[in-house]
């Protein structure tokens, strides 16, 4: 006995929808990764930090392509080597009236807390946080769930304001959400996370 | 030297320049000496002067002024701080912010933990800097210090001056206990005044 084809999700990978199927010939990034491109852009950052990350790679190149940059930096966009700096080089843009953005992936919260609770939070400096998850649906690396299934609860616990993205919302919400997650930040005059699940989107969840 | 001895020379020379400084005792110290409103002290984060004053260094910087509309923004670190963080010597040589100034007072302890050795017994923390970009002066008495200070204000791109200083807390010096929000929102206020009193007597 064979069992029934089991119907396919919208937006699950591979069952991409209309409005994120990558099409035939397109050199621009995936939409969900261009969403989140254009969300940082929207969001107000005039400096936006990256931690490298698979996953939010396209996001990155799309970032720098935008500012005419190359080599993963732009006059606006540059990398850097550790989630905790990250939070003292662009949390303190505040500091001379500017706003910042990072964007890595969420096990690196694991290096970035004591900054950004004895920094950022307790000196009530907005910076914007795209975090892509590991530790969810979709991850391959059996260690990385330890810590990254506790990110949401761990942030929560520490006062920590966090929006959830996922493949339940398309492109045009991710955008929406990031970039109202900026304005957030600078009108709770805190740090604001967002988790985006790339699983089952058209970008790299793990 | 002491470090209050340095701190004293470094707060004469930077009364109009922003100053990012190093958790518990550099802080308490400096504070004491003159505790100013373009002092930004980290209460805690040890290890992110220097990654806070790159942060304000390129939110400062305008693309070819060089020195930046304020002149210099100065981090004090010791070097227990800055092995914390080390990275912040590589990122400054790679985003070259032109208008940062890392003032390291290096006892070769961690002054606020017990006088425990560092690295720095061992490794040349000026060296570690040479090599990752940032142009570096030294100085080791009072004289040298106040020379140096003022010869790395001309300079453009990251500078380090690596003060060697002696082991050792000031007596009595309070605890500083003030709210972090107020201390930022002070350091704020004075940058965004110090900005616009530059960008009026610009030429």
């Amino acid at each position: 006995m064979t069992s029934p084809p089991v119907p396919p999700r919208p937006g699950a990978a591979g069952t991409a929808t209309a409005s994120t199927a990558p099409s035939a010939g397109r050199t621009g990034p995936p939409p969900y990764a261009a969403a989140v491109a254009a969300g940082l852009r929207d969001s107000g950052a005039d400096l936006i930090g990256y931690v490298p990350s698979a996953s939010v790679a396209p996001v990155i190149t799309a970032l720098v392509a935008a500012d005419g940059g190359t080599g993963g930096s732009s006059e606006r966009v540059f990398p850097l080597s550790r989630e905790e700096e990250a939070m003292g080089v662009l949390g303190a843009l505040p500091l001379a009236g500017r706003f910042g953005a990072v964007v890595m992936q969420d096990n690196g919260f694991g290096n970035a807390l004591t900054a950004l609770t004895t920094f950022n939070a307790a000196y009530h400096l907005p910076l914007l946080v795209v975090a892509n998850t590991r530790g969810g649906l979709g991850e391959y690396n059996s260690m990385i769930h330890t810590l990254c299934q506790h990110v949401p609860g761990l942030l929560d616990r520490l006062g920590i304001r966090v929006f959830e993205l996922d493949r339940r919302s398309g492109p045009g919400d991710w955008r929406d959400v990031i970039a109202e997650a900026g304005a957030h930040a600078r009108m709770t005059f805190r740090p604001v996370v967002v988790l985006t699940h790339f699983w089952s989107t058209d970008g790299k969840g793990a | 030297m002491k470090r209050i001895q340095a701190l004293q020379i470094l707060a004469a020379a930077t009364a109009d320049l922003p100053v990012v400084v190093t958790c518990a005792a550099t802080s308490r110290e400096l504070a004491a000496v003159a505790d100013r409103p373009n002092h930004l002290y980290l209460l805690d984060a040890m290890g992110l002067a220097g990654s806070v004053a790159t942060g304000i260094a390129l939110g400062l910087e305008r693309p070819g002024a060089g020195n930046g509309p304020v002149g210099k923004v100065v981090a004090i670190e010791g070097d227990g701080s800055l092995l914390m963080n080390p990275n912040v010597l590589p990122t400054g040589g790679f985003l070259t912010p032109g208008n940062l100034l890392m003032v390291l007072l290096d006892n070769q302890v961690y002054g606020s933990t017990a006088g425990i050795p560092t690295y720095a017994t061992r490794i040349d923390l000026g060296r570690l800097a040479e090599a990752s970009g940032w142009s570096v002066l030294r100085a080791t008495g009072p004289e040298e210090l106040r020379e140096s200070f003022g010869r790395a204000l001309t300079l453009t791109g990251p500078v380090f001056l690596h003060v060697r200083i002696e082991p050792g807390n000031a007596p009595d010096v309070p605890k500083l206990l003030e709210d972090p929000v107020v201390i930022a929102r002070r350091f704020q206020d004075w940058l965004h005044d110090r900005t616009e009193e530059a960008a009026v007597t610009a030429p």
